[in-house]
């Protein structure tokens, strides 16, 4: 018992502690339908190369949903500055799709990629 | 993203972790510290800090330095322990800064020590003429320790030629009310002597009392939570808020 409580209880702590502070790079990636960034950046990509500003604005809304989620699960193990540098290029997209400023929303899809691609790094 | 939530995380991480290292690290007191455990110790604070309030890097970098300035410190005491050439460069060795009587000049200046240090550390130990003094030295930690010349040591009974027998360590027999029955039993009384002395002293149980301990030589000292002291003497110099 005393070696439980002096043994197994620090090295099973300190192991959780690690696994928590690492988990941002398996946490990042798509656990159910509705989080997956690549995919929904790559498919908001799609529709500004075709012009398709409705469905882009309409996607990235998703993307948001999708980022929001993201972010409640790498909190504990991502770094601040990554998570609201995302939230800033999906607010510069808004601003992109409104204005139909196909580079500069390319661009900020581009970064925002780049922002999840560095979780966990 | 729940800032405080993840700081709440960040807190017991840094918490939880620098409990464990310091339980490895070992058990040295303050006042034991030689003047590297000291950076160490504060070193290791300050990172366990910024990984509880940083928010702005992951928390892993900050959990890998501090288990990195940890680990150093465990393998300096390792070295220390097993390699005394190693010990004495790294936390330095005791110095003599009075030999029998005379103050050693150059030893102080190399120490970056004043006459006025070495004095006060003198007066720490109720040492306020420098006549007593036989031996000072100073300890890797910058404590003094002194030896007195023979005629300013104190008298104890082996210069009398009387024998006094070992008090022993006082052993808590009942704490905030409660009876500790282990530790009757180690000091072979039981409850009826317990009950005994405390009637002896108008005690009828166990609850009035706050503290009861008894020393193997047969002292044996109780405090009731009612201590019917009428005037309390007040060591305060100053009104204050209390």
């Amino acid at each position: 018992m005393r070696k439980f409580f002096v043994i197994t209880i620090p090295i099973l702590t300190i192991a959780l502690f690690i696994l928590t502070m690492l988990s941002d790079k398996v946490l990042k990636n798509s656990l159910s339908y509705d989080d997956n960034i690549p995919l929904s950046i790559e498919a908001i990509i799609i529709e500004i190369e075709n012009d398709n500003w409705a469905e882009a604005r309409d996607k990235t809304d998703l993307l948001s949903k999708a980022w929001d989620k993201v972010v409640k699960r790498v909190q504990f193990s991502a770094e601040k500055d990554e998570i609201n540098e995302f939230y800033k290029n999906i607010a510069r997209l808004r601003g992109a799709i409104l204005a139909k400023d196909k580079s500069n929303a390319l661009i900020e899809l581009n970064e925002a990629y780049e922002h999840w691609e560095n979780l966990g790094k | 993203m729940n800032e405080g939530l993840v700081v709440l995380v960040r807190s017991i991480i840094s918490f939880f972790t620098l409990l464990i290292f310091a339980k490895l690290l070992g058990k040295q007191q303050i006042s034991q510290l030689t003047f590297f455990d000291y950076v160490l110790g504060i070193t290791i604070g300050s990172i366990a800090a910024e990984l509880t309030a940083d928010l702005s890097s992951r928390a892993w970098p900050h959990w890998v330095g501090l288990l990195s300035w940890a680990t150093l410190g465990y393998l300096m005491e390792l070295i220390t322990m097993k390699w005394r050439y190693a010990a004495k460069y790294i936390e330095g060795e005791t110095t003599i800064v009075i030999m029998n009587g005379k103050i050693m000049e150059n030893a102080l200046r190399k120490m970056k020590y004043r006459v006025s240090d070495i004095m006060a550390l003198l007066r720490n130990k109720d040492v306020f003429d420098l006549n007593e003094v036989d031996f000072a030295i100073i300890e890797p930690n910058g404590q003094l320790s002194v030896l007195k010349k023979a005629e300013y040591a104190p008298l104890t009974p082996k210069d009398m030629n009387i024998t006094k027998k070992s008090s022993g360590i006082s052993t808590e027999l009942i704490y905030d009310g409660i009876l500790i029955e282990e530790n009757l039993k180690q000091l072979n009384k039981d409850k009826k002597w317990l009950m005994n002395q405390l009637k002896a002293q108008g005690i009828k149980d166990v609850s009035e009392v706050f503290l009861a301990t008894l020393n193997p030589s047969g002292s044996f000292y109780v405090d009731k939570y009612k201590d019917k002291i009428k005037k309390i003497t007040d060591i305060g110099d100053y009104k204050g808020p209390y």
